[in-house]
């Protein structure tokens, strides 16, 4: 078995942009090529059987009798309330759909330190598309004025509000969450009846903070447990791994002869 | 033997039926494809591909997809190019190798349809088609009629050509070129031609009209232009009986010829390649129609 180098997620470049499009601040367009930037590093394990360990696979069941649902006897269906389903067709969900669209609308330009990150969800890098010459300048014109551009983004076929701002020499989208999915601190009831803090213990509170402060530097964070399974991986490697066998079926076996016949005719050829 | 070293493709509910009059399942589809492959690969080099995928079988909806299906791996080629009709960047699929078409066969795209043109000069077709296609109660027999006309025509120009099925009811007329003509130029030829022909046979009409005559047989010219697409040669179609667009010897093309027994299970052994060198046969529109 070969070992596949694990990336380092800050070098890696995506193959292919995830979207392209325009950025239209009002009669100007700019034409972009838009990448993923953000990755979720954690292992993921599958479930194998224990006694022989080939992989396990996932199965609808139906709740009342049992048997084994194909994929195409199934609907989806809204739950709502206990056990009482609205029933909708794959065709009623996308034509609710909005169309996707190329453009990346700017509404209006805020102070990017004013907003919250609580609403941040996920970033891209955007790259020039075609021309430069219009990227370079609303990047300049961003990082000089310290603002970001906030507006809308069709993206499969959902639409997201989104934030355009500079980061370390490019132009970034952060897609942003809908006002009504977070829920505000507020509504519990325990934090509207706080206590105010008596003026020694706050003196006493700033002077640590004041005494802790530093610069922000995500570096010093490490995944330990990601660290951990990484080195276990590779103490494992080294002694025995259960390869997981495919088994092939009928239709399969004579695909294959199909499949060896042409390749040895491709090679001649 | 183990099925990963053969191909890149992982394959997928290879036991779903998806012609189910004939109960042809995804993995005959597949093996269609993969037996066709030598032939038709050196076709589709190179152009851009558009694909007709039927994922629940025939007789469930399909859909024609232009660009490259989500999840798309790393390996397939892509070509980028700004479509005038669809009025937005499309990434072709470009079919290069075995392992991109039996991936193709996966997704149940059981039509693939090809540009006259290549990526490299998109502008430039190297291929010049004439459609031909009845309008019911007009028979086979008077689209042979028309094709024999067609050829010899073509023959009086000194041009060679090559004929195939649709896979539906009508034949594909082909004419391989050096690539030094625009598609209008091309398109005025093959209209040309059809005007011609209009004007010696009743049946023929060289015009297009969205209401067709009943009785008639239409050339398409149209085809003929900047990102449309003709049914790949060896290609399935979405028709009960798995018919397949498929080449033709000029010596078969005669009464009584029956486009719907090139079927699936029909051309799986046939080792004829009536279009052998067709790639190579480049030619030039030298002499004028009339």
């Amino acid at each position: 078995m070969e070992e596949e180098p694990i990336e380092e997620p800050n070098t890696r470049i995506p193959k292919r942009p995830f979207w392209s499009g325009t950025v239209t601040i009002g009669l100007v367009n700019v034409p972009v090529k838009l990448y993923t930037m953000t990755y979720d590093k954690a292992f993921s394990f599958r479930f194998l059987h224990k006694q022989d360990g080939q992989p396990l696979k996932y199965q609808r069941v139906c709740t009342k009798d049992n048997a084994v649902v194909p994929w195409e006897d199934t609907v989806k269906g809204y739950e709502v309330s206990k056990n009482r389903f609205i029933v909708f067709e794959k065709k009623e969900l996308d034509a609710a759909r909005p169309p996707s669209s190329e453009k990346i609308r700017i509404d209006k330009f805020v102070d990017y330190l004013s907003i919250d990150p609580i609403y941040f969800e996920r970033s891209y890098v955007l790259t020039p598309d075609k021309s430069n010459e219009a990227y370079s300048l609303l990047l300049t014109s961003l990082l000089k004025t310290h603002k970001a551009g906030v507006g809308r983004i069709t993206m499969r076929t959902k639409e997201y509000p989104l934030l355009l701002h500079a980061y370390k020499g490019g132009l970034v989208l952060t897609t942003l969450r809908y006002a009504d999915e977070i829920s505000d601190p507020d509504n519990f009831e325990e934090l509207k009846r706080l206590k105010e803090p008596e003026k020694k213990e706050l003196d006493l509170a700033v002077k640590i903070i004041n005494d802790l402060s530093g610069e922000f530097d995500i570096k010093e964070y490490e995944d330990t447990y990601e660290e951990n399974i990484r080195k276990l991986i590779a103490k494992k490697l080294k002694g025995e791994t259960i390869i997981a066998e495919k088994p092939v079926k009928e239709e399969a076996k004579e695909l294959m002869t199909a499949l060896q016949e042409t390749l040895s005719q491709l090679k001649k050829q | 033997m183990w099925l990963e070293k053969l191909t890149k493709v992982d394959f997928t509910n290879l036991d779903k039926v998806l012609y189910p009059e004939e109960k042809i399942t995804k993995a005959q589809v597949i093996q269609h494809y993969v037996r066709m492959a030598p032939k038709m690969l050196s076709i589709l080099k190179d152009r851009p591909t558009v694909l007709t995928r039927f994922p629940n079988g025939i007789d469930k909806e399909g859909f024609y997809e232009k660009d490259m299906p989500m999840g798309t791996p790393p390996w397939v080629k892509t070509f980028r190019k700004y479509s005038e009709t669809a009025e937005r960047t499309i990434n072709y699929v470009v079919c290069n190798d075995l392992d991109t078409l039996v991936w193709l066969a996966n997704l149940a795209a059981l039509e693939l349809h090809m540009t006259l043109s290549k990526i490299d000069e998109f502008e430039k077709p190297d291929l010049l088609v004439f459609d031909v296609d009845p309008e019911p109660p007009a028979s086979t027999d008077d689209v042979v009629d028309v094709a024999l006309m067609l050829k010899e025509k073509l023959d009086g120009l000194d041009l060679r050509s090559y004929a195939k099925t649709s896979g539906k009811r009508g034949l594909h007329i082909l004419v391989p070129l050096v690539r030094k003509y625009t598609f209008s130029q091309t398109r005025e030829y093959v209209h040309q031609i059809g005007t011609y022909l209009a004007r010696e046979s009743p049946i023929v009409v060289s015009e297009f009209s969205r209401i067709k005559k009943p009785g008639t047989v239409y050339i398409d010219y149209l085809q003929n232009s900047h990102g449309r697409t003709m049914v790949c040669p060896y290609s399935l179609r979405a028709t009960p009986r798995a018919t397949v667009s498929y080449p033709l010897d000029w010596r078969d093309v005669k009464k009584g010829l029956k486009p719907e027994e090139f079927t699936l299970s029909s051309v799986a052994k046939s080792e004829s390649n009536p279009w052998k060198g067709m790639l190579d046969d480049k030619q030039k529109l030298e002499k004028s129609v009339d």
